[in-house]
C-alpha cells in the first residue's frame, strides 16, 4: 500500500498547487504579472517534475532515461531561447 | 555469462588494443553458418522467390535490401528531375520547362535526394548491417522495421502523386513561408502542395519509428562483451544519426504538422500560422533550419560511418585516433543543433546572435577537420587496396574537403552576405551532400558481396568510379566558377574572366553560358556512370563469382564472420565478444523475455525458444491505409475535416470487440464493444445531420471525403489486426545493454518515442512563445477577437487531466497486485476522466469557435491556440483508444491475472502522464498567463 499512500499523496498535492495557480491568476497576475507569471510557471515545472518523477517512475529508472528525456526537453530550450532571442 | 564453452574463435589477433573493433575469424569455421540464406526453418516466412515474401517479411536483412532497392528507384526519379533541371539551364530562360514546371522540380528534386534517396539508402545498409556488426538476431521491434519501410515507400508515393493533382509543391526544398501557405501558392498547386507537405509527415513518421527501434536496439541487443565503443564505426555512425533523427524530425513534423493545418484551414486568404504578422515567414526558417542543419549531417553521418569502415578494410590497418574520430563525431551531433542561424543570416535575426552562430558554425568544422585527418593518415600508416569501395570513398573525400572548405565561406556573416542565394551555395552543398551520396556508393559496392555472395565484376566498378568522378567534378565545379548565377531560377547573365593574381591580365573571358552547359553534360556523365553500376550489380547476381565469409583480406567487423548472404538467424550461436574476439556460443539464443512491438505476447510462446517472428501482413496494410488517407485529407473541406476520422471511431469500437472475441473467445464485454458501435455511429450521423443535413451533405461531400473515410476506416482495422496480431521479436538472453541495463526494449522504446515527442510538442509551444514575444508578451491577448478568455475550462481540465494520471498509476499498481476489480476499475475510471476531458473541451471549443466567432482564422491568438491545444487534443484521443483495448483485455484477464504482465500498462501510463504533463504548461500558456 506504500506506492498507493504515496501516490494519494502526490495527486493531491498536484490537485492544490493547480487551485494555487489559478488563485494567483485570479488575484494577483494582474497586480505583480512578473512574480505572478513566473510561479505559475515554476509550480507547472514542479508539477511536471512530480508526475514525471513518481508517476512515470524516472526517479526508479536507470538516469540515462532522464538524460534521454532531458536531452529532448534542451533541443526545446535551445530552439526557443535562440529563436526568441533572435528578434529581441 | 552462462557456462557456455565457445565454440569458435577469432584466428586473428587484434591489431591494436582492446578497444579495437573486434576480430574476427575467417577460417571457414563456421560449416552451419554456410547457408543459402534461404533457410526459412521457424521464421513463417515464405521464399524469396516468392512476392508474397517481400511483402510480408520484417527480416532486418529483407527490410535492408527493400530500403536500397526503393532509395535507388527515388535516386533515379530524383536524378531524372536533375536532368531536366540542367537542361532547362542549357541556355538562360525557357527551354523546355514552365515556370511552374521548373519550380515543382527543382523542389521535387530536392526533396527526393534529402529525403527519399540519401537517408533511406544509408539504411539499407543499416537495416542490414547494424544487426550484424553488434551481434544482434535481429531490430528491437521487427513489425516496426517493416512499418518505417511502407511509410517510406509510401510517403515517396504519395509525392509522386501530387504531380498528378494539378502540380505539385513549387516552394524549393526549403519551403519558405510565406510561398508555402495556400495564399501564395498558385490555385493549381493547392492540391499537390498539401499532397506533398503530407507525403513529408509520413516520411517523418517513418523515420521517428526507425529512430526509436535503432535506439533501443543499440543500446539493449549488443552482442556479450561487446561495449559501446567498440561497436564498428558504420554503427556508431547510425546511432549518433539516429540520435540526430529523433530530435531534428520531430521539430520538422511540428513544422510540417502547423503547416498542413495553414493548408487545412486557412484558406486561399487567410494569413494561417506562417503568414501571420506576428513573424509566422521567420518562425518557419527557424523551424526548418532547427531540423535542418542536423540533417545535412544526418544525411552525411552515415557516409562517414562507411567512410571508416572501408579506409580500414582497404588500408589494413585500424583507423587513427579512433577514440576521437567517435569523440569528434558525437560532438558534431551535439553542436548541430546549435548552428542553424547560419542558413539566416539575411533574416531580420539580431547581429549578436548570427554572430553567435558564426562562431559555433565555424566551430563544428573543426571535428570534421579531425575526422578526415585520422582518415587520410589511416591510409598513409595502412597499405592501401585500390578496390572500387575505395576508390569512391577515396573521391568521396576529396570531394567532401572541397564542399567542406566552401561552405565555411557560408559559415562567415559578411561572405555569406554575397553568397547566400547564388549558385555558390548550390556547388557548395552538392559537394557535401553528394559527395556522401559517393561514399555511400562505395558502400554498396563493398557489401555487395556479403549481401548477394556474389562478387561484382572490379573492371566495371573502376570504369563506373571513373565515369562517376568526372562527371561529378564537370556537373558541380561550374557552378563555382559561375557561382553568381541566382539560385532557384534558371534566368542568369554574366561574363567570366579571371586575371592573373596580381595583375589585370585576363586570362579569358567567356559567358556564363558555356559553364552551364559543361555542368549539364557532366549531369548526363554522371547519370551514365550509374548504369555502369546497374548492369554490373545486375549481371554480376548471375555470375559464378562466388564469395565465402568475406572477400576482402582485412576486416574488422562481425558481419564478416558468418556466410554471405548471411543466415536467417544471422549468427551460427549467440556471438559473443567476452574474449576480447567474436566467438559464437551453443545454446538458445534467446531466453523467452517476450517482447510483443504493441502485439499480444502468449504464454505457450514465453515456454518456448521460438524465433523472431518475421511475417506480418499489417506493416504494407497500415501505411497503405496512411497512404489513402493522406491522399483523402489532401483535398479534404475544411467542413468535412472530422467527419471521416470520427466515421471510423464506431468501426474502431466494434472491430475491437469483434477481433477479440475471435482471440479471446466471446465475453459479454466484447459484445458491449460490438453493441456500442453502432450506437456511437447514430450519435455521430444525427451530429453530422445537424452540421450538413442527411443526406444532403454526404451527397455534396467530394470525392475526397470519401476516400479519407476508406483510408481512416481501414485504418483503425489494420491498427486493430496488428494489436492483436502474434508477434514474438525475443530479447536476447545475454546482452550488452549500458545505459539501460534495468529496462526492457519496450520500456526503452516507449521512453525514445515520448523524448521525440518533447520535441514536438516542445516546438509547438516555442513557436506560441516566439510568435507572443515578437508581438510583446503581454500584449499577446490584446490581438484576440472573442469575448472572454476560457480559464475555468481550462482549470477543470486540470484537474480532470490529473485524476486521470492517478487513476492509471493505480491501474498498474492494483495489476501488479493481481486485482481484477482494481485494475478494471482504475482503467476504465482513466476513461472516464479522458472523455471528461474531451467533453469539456468540445464545450469550450464550441462556445469560442461558434458562439464567440472566434475561428482559426480570426487572429494569430485564435491558430496558435487551438493547434496547440488541439495537438494536445489529439493524443488525448489517441489514448482513450489504447485504453479501450487494454480495458477489453483486462476485462478477459489481462495484466492482472497469474502469468500475465502489467507491463502493458506501465507503458501506456507513460504515455498518458506525458499528454498530462505537456497539459501542465499549455494550462498557464493558455489560459492563465
Amino acid at each position: 500500500m506504500a506506492n498507493i499512500k504515496l501516490y494519494t499523496i502526490i495527486f493531491g498535492a498536484l490537485m492544490a498547487i493547480s487551485t494555487v495557480q489559478f488563485v494567483l491568476e485570479f488575484w494577483v497576475l494582474e497586480e505583480a504579472y512578473v512574480l505572478a507569471g513566473t510561479a505559475i510557471l515554476v509550480l507547472s515545472t514542479i508539477k511536471a517534475v512530480a508526475v514525471a518523477g513518481w508517476y512515470m517512475h524516472m526517479i526508479e529508472e536507470p538516469r540515462s532515461i532522464t538524460y534521454l528525456a532531458m536531452a529532448g526537453v534542451l533541443c526545446v530550450v535551445a530552439l526557443t531561447a535562440g529563436a526568441g532571442y533572435s528578434i529581441m | 555469462m552462462t557456462d557456455d564453452e565457445p565454440r569458435d574463435t577469432a584466428d586473428e589477433e587484434a591489431t591494436g588494443d582492446h578497444t579495437d573493433d573486434h576480430d574476427v575469424s575467417h577460417d571457414g569455421g563456421h560449416d552451419d553458418a554456410h547457408s543459402d540464406g534461404h533457410d526459412d526453418h521457424g521464421s513463417h516466412l515464405p521464399p524469396k522467390s516468392t512476392v508474397k515474401r517481400w511483402l510480408v517479411t520484417t527480416n532486418h536483412k529483407d527490410v535492408g535490401i527493400l530500403y536500397t532497392i526503393t532509395a535507388i528507384f527515388f535516386l533515379i526519379f530524383g536524378g531524372i528531375l536533375a536532368l531536366l533541371i540542367r537542361l532547362q539551364l542549357w541556355e538562360s530562360g525557357h527551354f523546355i520547362l514552365t515556370d511552374l514546371g521548373y519550380n515543382q522540380i527543382v523542389t521535387a528534386h530536392g526533396l527526393l535526394m534529402v529525403f527519399w534517396f540519401l537517408s533511406p539508402f544509408a539504411f539499407g545498409l543499416a537495416n542490414y548491417f547494424v544487426p550484424l556488426q553488434i551481434g544482434a538476431d535481429d531490430l528491437a521491434f521487427p513489425r516496426l522495421n517493416a512499418l518505417s519501410y511502407w511509410l517510406y515507400l509510401f510517403s515517396g508515393i504519395l509525392l509522386a502523386v501530387s504531380f498528378f493533382q494539378g502540380s505539385s509543391l513549387p516552394t524549393g526544398w526549403t519551403m519558405y513561408a510565406p510561398l508555402n501557405i495556400p495564399a501564395f501558392i498558385p490555385p493549381v498547386a493547392e492540391l499537390g502542395s498539401l499532397s506533398a507537405i503530407l507525403a513529408l509527415i509520413l516520411f517523418t513518421a517513418s523515420v521517428t519509428v526507425g529512430s526509436v527501434n535503432f535506439l533501443t536496439t543499440m543500446y539493449r541487443m549488443r552482442a556479450e562483451g561487446l561495449r559501446m565503443r567498440d561497436v564498428p564505426l558504420f554503427s556508431i555512425s547510425i546511432l549518433l544519426t539516429v540520435w540526430m533523427m529523433l530530435f531534428a524530425f520531430a521539430a520538422f513534423l511540428a513544422a510540417l504538422t502547423l503547416l498542413s493545418f495553414d493548408h487545412l484551414f486557412a484558406g486561399a486568404d487567410g494569413a494561417g500560422f506562417f503568414g501571420s504578422e506576428q513573424g509566422g515567414s521567420l518562425l518557419w526558417t527557424h523551424l526548418f533550419w532547427f531540423f535542418g542543419h542536423p540533417e545535412v549531417y544526418i544525411v552525411f553521418f552515415p557516409a562517414l560511418g562507411v567512410m571508416a569502415e572501408i579506409v580500414q578494410t582497404f588500408s589494413g590497418r585500424r583507423l587513427v585516433g579512433r577514440k576521437w574520430f567517435i569523440i569528434a563525431m558525437a560532438l558534431v551531433a551535439v553542436q548541430s543543433f546549435i548552428v542553424w542561424m547560419h542558413h539566416m543570416f539575411l533574416t531580420s535575426i539580431n547581429l549578436p546572435i548570427k554572430t553567435v552562430m558564426m562562431v559555433t558554425t565555424i566551430g563544428i568544422s573543426l571535428p570534421f577537420d579531425l575526422m578526415i585527418f585520422a582518415l587520410i593518415y589511416t591510409m598513409i600508416k595502412g597499405e592501401v587496396r585500390w578496390k572500387t569501395p575505395f576508390l569512391f570513398v577515396f573521391g568521396a573525400i576529396l570531394l567532401f574537403i572541397l564542399g567542406g572548405i566552401t561552405g565555411v565561406f557560408l559559415g562567415a556573416i559578411v561572405l555569406d552576405y554575397t553568397f547566400r542565394g547564388t549558385y555558390w551555395v548550390v556547388a557548395h552543398f552538392h559537394y557535401v551532400m553528394a559527395s556522401g551520396a559517393v561514399a555511400l556508393i562505395g558502400g554498396l559496392y563493398y557489401w555487395y558481396p556479403k549481401i548477394t555472395g556474389k562478387m561484382y565484376n572490379e573492371f566495371l566498378g573502376k570504369v563506373h568510379f571513373v565515369l562517376a568522378f568526372v562527371g561529378f567534378n564537370l556537373l558541380y565545379f561550374p557552378m563555382f566558377v559561375v557561382w553568381d548565377t541566382p539560385r532557384r531560377w534558371f534566368h542568369y547573365e554574366g561574363t567570366v574572366a579571371p586575371t592573373i593574381p596580381f595583375t589585370d591580365i585576363v586570362l579569358f573571358e567567356t559567358g556564363f553560358t558555356i559553364w552551364h552547359q559543361m555542368a549539364t553534360v557532366g549531369a548526363f556523365l554522371f547519370a551514365a556512370s550509374f548504369l555502369v553500376m546497374f548492369y554490373n550489380l545486375f549481371v554480376s547476381l548471375y555470375s559464378d563469382r562466388d564469395v565465402d565469409e568475406s572477400p576482402w583480406a582485412y576486416t574488422g567487423s562481425a558481419e564478416w564472420a558468418v556466410s554471405s548472404p548471411p543466415p536467417e538467424g544471422n549468427f551460427p550461436g549467440t556471438p559473443s565478444f567476452a574474449t576480447g574476439k567474436l566467438s559464437f556460443l551453443d545454446g538458445p539464443a534467446t531466453d523467452g523475455g517476450v517482447e510483443t512491438d504493441g502485439g499480444v505476447a502468449h504464454e505457450a510462446d514465453r515456454q518456448t525458444h521460438e524465433p523472431v517472428d518475421h511475417a506480418s501482413w499489417w506493416p504494407l496494410l497500415m501505411s497503405l491505409a496512411a497512404l489513402i488517407t493522406a491522399v483523402g485529407i489532401s483535398g479534404l473541406e475544411t467542413a468535412y475535416f472530422v467527419w471521416p476520422f470520427l466515421f471510423a471511431l464506431p468501426v474502431f469500437v466494434g472491430y475491437l470487440g469483434f477481433v477479440g472475441a475471435n482471440r479471446e473467445g466471446f465475453t459479454p464485454v466484447h459484445g458491449l464493444y460490438m453493441a456500442a458501435a453502432p450506437l456511437i455511429a447514430a450519435a455521430f450521423l444525427l451530429a453530422f445531420h445537424l452540421h450538413h443535413g442527411l443526406p444532403g451533405g454526404l451527397m455534396e461531400a467530394n470525392q475526397y471525403f470519401w476516400v479519407t473515410t476508406v483510408g481512416a476506416v481501414f485504418g483503425v482495422v489494420t491498427l486493430v489486426s496488428a494489436g492483436y496480431e502474434s508477434f514474438n521479436a525475443p530479447e536476447p538472453e545475454m546482452a550488452e545493454q549500458w545505459p539501460f541495463e534495468d529496462v526492457n526494449n519496450t520500456k526503452l522504446g516507449m521512453w525514445v518515442f515520448l523524448g521525440s515527442d518533447i520535441v514536438v510538442f516542445g516546438a509547438f509551444v516555442g513557436s506560441y512563445i516566439f510568435m507572443r514575444l515578437n508581438e510583446g508578451w503581454t500584449d499577446w491577448w490584446a490581438l484576440a477577437t472573442y469575448e472572454s478568455k476560457a480559464v475555468w475550462p481550462g482549470l477543470v481540465n486540470t484537474y480532470v487531466l490529473l485524476a486521470s494520471s492517478f487513476t492509471v498509476v493505480l491501474a498498474l499498481a492494483y495489476a501488479r497486485r493481481g486485482s481484477k476489480r482494481g485494475t478494471i476499475g482504475f482503467l476504465s475510471l482513466t476513461f472516464v476522466g479522458a472523455s471528461a476531458f474531451m467533453l469539456n473541451k468540445t464545450i469550450e471549443w464550441t462556445e469560442l469557435y461558434i458562439n464567440q466567432g472566434w475561428t482559426f482564422n480570426s487572429d494569430v491568438t485564435a491558430t496558435t491556440y487551438y493547434l496547440t491545444t488541439g495537438l494536445h487534443a489529439a493524443h488525448v484521443v489517441v489514448g482513450m483508444l489504447i485504453m479501450l483495448f487494454l480495458i477489453l483485455r483486462a476485462v478477459n484477464g489481462g495484466y492482472w491475472s497469474e502469468g500475465e504482465s502489467a507491463e502493458a500498462i506501465e507503458n501506456y501510463g507513460l504515455y498518458w502522464h506525458f499528454v498530462d504533463i505537456v497539459w501542465l504548461f499549455l494550462f498557464p500558456l493558455f489560459y492563465l498567463l
